[in-house]
């Protein structure tokens, strides 16, 4: 599949097809996607990696059920087949929709590609990695291992739907990663950093392999005079940038509105009630420019639009798709999005980030007199229904009598979203979005970012030692 | 053409192009997959998903440089200048003198896998099971908020080859269950959870016999019904219980600390211990490869090595790595096999309500929430779900609590393995009950 077969060929026919036996909407997913990427490892840049797929997803709705087909083929017949794979959904229901004429949607950059990937060969990346393998081994003896990768993709899209949309998108996507391994006195740290942007070569930059080298040089010496903490109950300082973990996890799932629609989540009868204290507000957004979780068009043909979830401390919006915006009789909010091809699209976060506040991270600190200070993070999880979250701290500091002092590492933080959105009770003005790799996994992987300012929660409970 | 040819065709012609091309050597992954998937959520067909996939996957070895390739598309046009590009990029790469095809005595040279049903379930008839199952429990109690039974299936064909005479074949096919349940507990909260059943064929689930759907929904409501208004208790140490389906959390960074990459990379806690012992006697772990009928029964690994029954972790003493041609020869040490395949943890006896009955004051993990594992130091800490074990009961659901130590010490405080392994896992682990463990709470 290219962007020109797709082009040619009669999607009305396919689309007419698709709801040849009813149904409410339909749309084709047409998708090419070049992947690339390179790998350093033993001071050697020595593997590399190729990957090109493409292919057609065709969806009927009915209703709130989804028929889902997809084809890798680009022969006629193969496409007609995935759409009547995907039209039985409609059996029996009453409901109809017919495609209307098709116009072609005008959309935003947010991506501009200044120098193409296609145009870089695996010499024009290599010396980058280099680079970033030689200032590392020369910033701190106690280097033993550093692994990097290099990636880069660049995905075509183009979507037509049965309400006589049709748009096309090029989202270029690329991501360094460096793990680095330092052994001193026969005790062995090891700790990651990661950039990730939607942008072409121009995200190669010396400025970049600097910053990635300091900060996985200081995150990794770090670790040598860090303990597990003590656990149990404590106030918690977040800090600015990839604190925005808290917000993806606590409350960015259960807003998502699949799982409102299925009455699964534990805010689905909180819309327009009180979530958080005054002050507060919640955003996410597809409309930062290079941003790794910025879209100019949803999966779904929607446009790409910055979403307020929580205003002043008020639930606002869900973040929809088509499907669960019809159900909650709202318009969707571009949240409509899939892996590939081969996944029908879900309500799914973008970047997500709180807005400033008031305070400073001087003053929250100062405020505790007893709790934790944290400020990278790996991964984390939700419990839609219970509202139980986590998220795994790499590193912080304790902070005793107001002061940070201790440094800590590898602790999970567990807390229930509505209890803990209840006690944020100091927010900054240093909001931060974090511009590592980050990538969500609910069924499907989806590219996002978040970001937060710093925040005082007043009570979570941190994994320890007790 | 069957499958089988077919993707032998395609692997024969993107072999011949890749050395014709300029490679001196080459591997090549050629696979289809044939899925569906149904779900039902509560009395109406939520969604219906066909899938069709194939794939190409080369390794390429040239003028002792390497690189990979692949592309879902089949058609020699359009492999030949995926060729092209990849093998000129892969020769502007550094050498990597240890990337080898696999050593021919250790190359899989048997008969081709077949661990696969003959046919194909109708629609309709997955319709009616899907249907019949949500039906047996929705409506049937009042905190049942939502149910979703999901069906789906798949079949895999995988053909691989490499220059130096490597042909294996397999065909698989897997059939899997799913209910997940949520219900009304204190509050807004709304708790849930689920139970699964799966096989070679479609009877494993209950495809013509209702008591499985029926009782794989019933388990998933009781269960979510028992998870209603948690409690959080004291931070302490307390003996726990793991349940058989949640196990294997535990057992993985163990099982990452002995692999190749993060042996060679000194990113592994275990980098010194092969020979040594690093947990109690009660861990005994089997590498299974061959037991037909299971996830995870294979003949040979993704590079074509031969699979076989290894013991990885004897009474507690590392007995191996899992080593594929490459780490292999950067570590200077002996190939095995690249991963697991069939972990089987032996068994002792019991399950998680007997070890309930020995214990006064402990935690019956059920699920765990989030959590990591430093693969340096061994340093963990997970967040739980479970029950408070109270003088030899299992009592009232317990949350927000995390769990936290180090493996080896974790893995050296195992006192029993159950016999309630679940054959539906590719890591089947038993209930495990372990010795006073770090919890933290209130």
């Amino acid at each position: 599949m290219d962007l020109t077969t797709a082009i040619d060929m009669d999607s009305n026919k396919l689309l007419n097809l698709a709801l040849r036996k009813g149904g409410d909407y339909a749309d084709l997913y047409f998708e090419q996607n070049t992947f690339h990427s390179i790998v350093l490892r033993d001071g050697e840049v020595n593997a590399a990696a190729t990957d090109n797929e493409g292919g057609l997803g065709i969806r009927v709705v009915s209703g709130q059920n989804t028929g889902y087909a997809y084809t890798e083929s680009s022969l006629p017949r193969d496409r007609e087949e995935a759409a009547r794979t995907a039209s039985h959904i409609a059996q029996g229901l009453i409901r109809t929709s017919k495609p209307v004429q098709i116009a072609t949607m005008n959309l935003p950059d947010r991506y501009r590609i200044l120098k193409p990937w296609e145009d870089f060969s695996p010499q024009d990346k290599m010396p980058f990695l280099y680079d970033l393998n030689d200032r590392i081994f020369s910033a701190d003896k106690r280097v033993k291992k550093v692994t990097a990768r290099l990636s880069d993709s660049t995905s075509r899209i183009e979507i037509y739907n049965s309400l006589g949309i049709h748009c096309t998108d090029v989202r270029p996507l690329a991501s360094l990663s460096v793990t680095c391994v330092m052994e001193s006195n026969g005790q062995r740290e090891s700790a990651s950093a990661s950039r990730s942007f939607r942008m072409g070569g121009e995200f190669l930059h010396p400025d970049l392999i600097r910053e990635l080298a300091q900060e996985i040089i200081t995150r990794t010496s770090f670790l040598f005079g860090a303990k597990q903490p003590h656990g149990g109950e404590m106030p918690v300082v977040m800090a600015a940038g990839g604190s925005g973990i808290l917000l993806h996890e606590a409350i960015g799932h259960a807003f998502e509105a699949d799982f409102a629609r299925k009455k699964v989540s534990i805010f689905s009868d909180m819309m327009g009630k009180r979530v958080c204290n005054p002050g507060i507000t919640v955003i996410d957004d597809g409309t930062i420019p290079g941003n790794r979780g910025s879209l100019n068009v949803d999966d779904e043909g929607v446009p790409g639009q910055k979403t307020y979830m929580v205003t002043d401390g008020i639930l606002t919006s869900f973040l929809h798709d088509r499907i669960s915006a019809r159900y909650f009789q709202s318009e969707p909010t571009g949240n409509g999005r899939r892996e590939s091809f081969r996944y029908m699209p879900m309500p799914r976060m973008r970047a997500t980030y709180m807005d400033n506040g008031r305070d400073t991270e001087e003053t929250l600190i100062a405020s505790v007199k007893k709790g934790l200070y944290v400020d990278t993070f790996s991964n984390g999880q939700v419990q839609i229904g219970a509202g139980d979250f986590t998220f795994y701290v790499k590193s912080g500091y304790l902070i005793e009598n107001g002061k940070l002092t201790q440094p800590i590492k590898d602790t999970n933080i567990i807390g229930n979203g509505p209890e803990a959105l209840a006690r944020i009770t100091g927010v900054t003005r240093n909001c931060l979005i974090d511009d590592g790799a980050w990538t969500c996994g609910k069924e499907q992987s989806c590219a996002v970012s978040c970001g937060m300012p710093s925040v005082l929660v007043s009570s979570l409970t941190v994994g320890g030692r007790v | 053409m069957k499958q089988k040819d077919l993707l032998q065709q395609m692997c024969d012609y993107a072999l011949e192009v890749s050395l014709r091309k300029g490679a001196q050597h080459a591997r090549i992954a050629a696979i289809s997959n044939t899925a569906h998937e149904l779900s039902v959520l509560n009395d109406t067909i939520d969604t219906i998903q066909k899938s069709v996939d194939s794939s190409l996957m080369i390794n390429l070895f040239v003028e002792g440089r390497y690189g990979t390739c692949s592309t879902n598309k089949a058609d020699p046009a359009g492999i030949d200048k995926l060729l092209d590009d990849a093998i000129a990029s892969v020769r502007l790469l550094a050498p990597d003198p240890f990337r080898k095809l696999v050593p021919a005595d250790l190359r899989y040279k048997g008969v081709p896998l077949y661990s696969a049903h003959r046919g194909s379930v109708d629609t309709e008839v997955k319709k009616a099971f899907l249907s019949g199952c949500a039906a047996s429990i929705w409506g049937k109690d009042p905190a049942l908020i939502s149910v979703t039974a999901g069906y789906s299936d798949y079949r895999r064909w995988l053909h691989l080859a490499d220059s130096d005479g490597l042909s294996c074949t397999s065909e698989n096919t897997w059939y899997s269950l799913s209910v997940e349940c949520a219900v009304r507990g204190r509050g807004d909260t709304r708790p849930s959870d689920w139970d699964y059943e799966g096989g070679i064929k479609p009877e494993d689930i209950g495809i013509g016999s209702p008591g499985i759907p029926c009782r794989c929904a019933a388990s998933a409501l009781e269960r979510a019904l028992a998870k209603r208004n948690p409690r959080k208790i004291g931070s302490g140490r307390y003996q726990v219980i793991v349940e058989n389906r949640v196990a294997a959390t535990l057992l993985s960074p163990m099982i990452d600390a002995i692999s190749g990459s993060s042996l060679q990379q000194q990113n592994s806690f275990l980098l010194d211990k092969l020979g040594k012992s690093i947990a109690s006697p009660a861990l005994t772990l089997i590498d299974s490869p061959c037991l037909r009928g299971s996830p995870g029964y294979r003949f040979f690994d993704s590079e074509g090595l031969a699979t076989a029954k290894r013991t990885v972790i004897e009474t507690g003493r590392l007995n191996m790595f899992f080593l594929s041609t490459y780490y292999a020869l950067k570590m200077q040490m002996p190939v095995t096999i690249s991963a697991p395949s069939l972990l089987l943890l032996k068994a002792g006896k019991g399950n998680a309500a007997t070890f309930a009955g020995l214990i006064k004051n402990g935690i019956f993990v059920t699920g765990f929430n989030g959590g990591n594992c430093n693969t340096a130091t061994g340093d963990f800490s997970y967040g739980i779900e479970g029950f408070k074990v109270e003088n030899g009961q299992i009592t009232y659901p317990v949350n927000e609590m995390v769990m936290t130590g180090n493996m080896l010490d974790l893995w050296n405080r195992l006192l029993a393995a159950g016999d309630d392994a679940l054959k539906t896992m590719s890591w089947q682990i038993p209930s495990l009950v372990f010795d006073t463990i770090e919890f933290a709470g209130l």
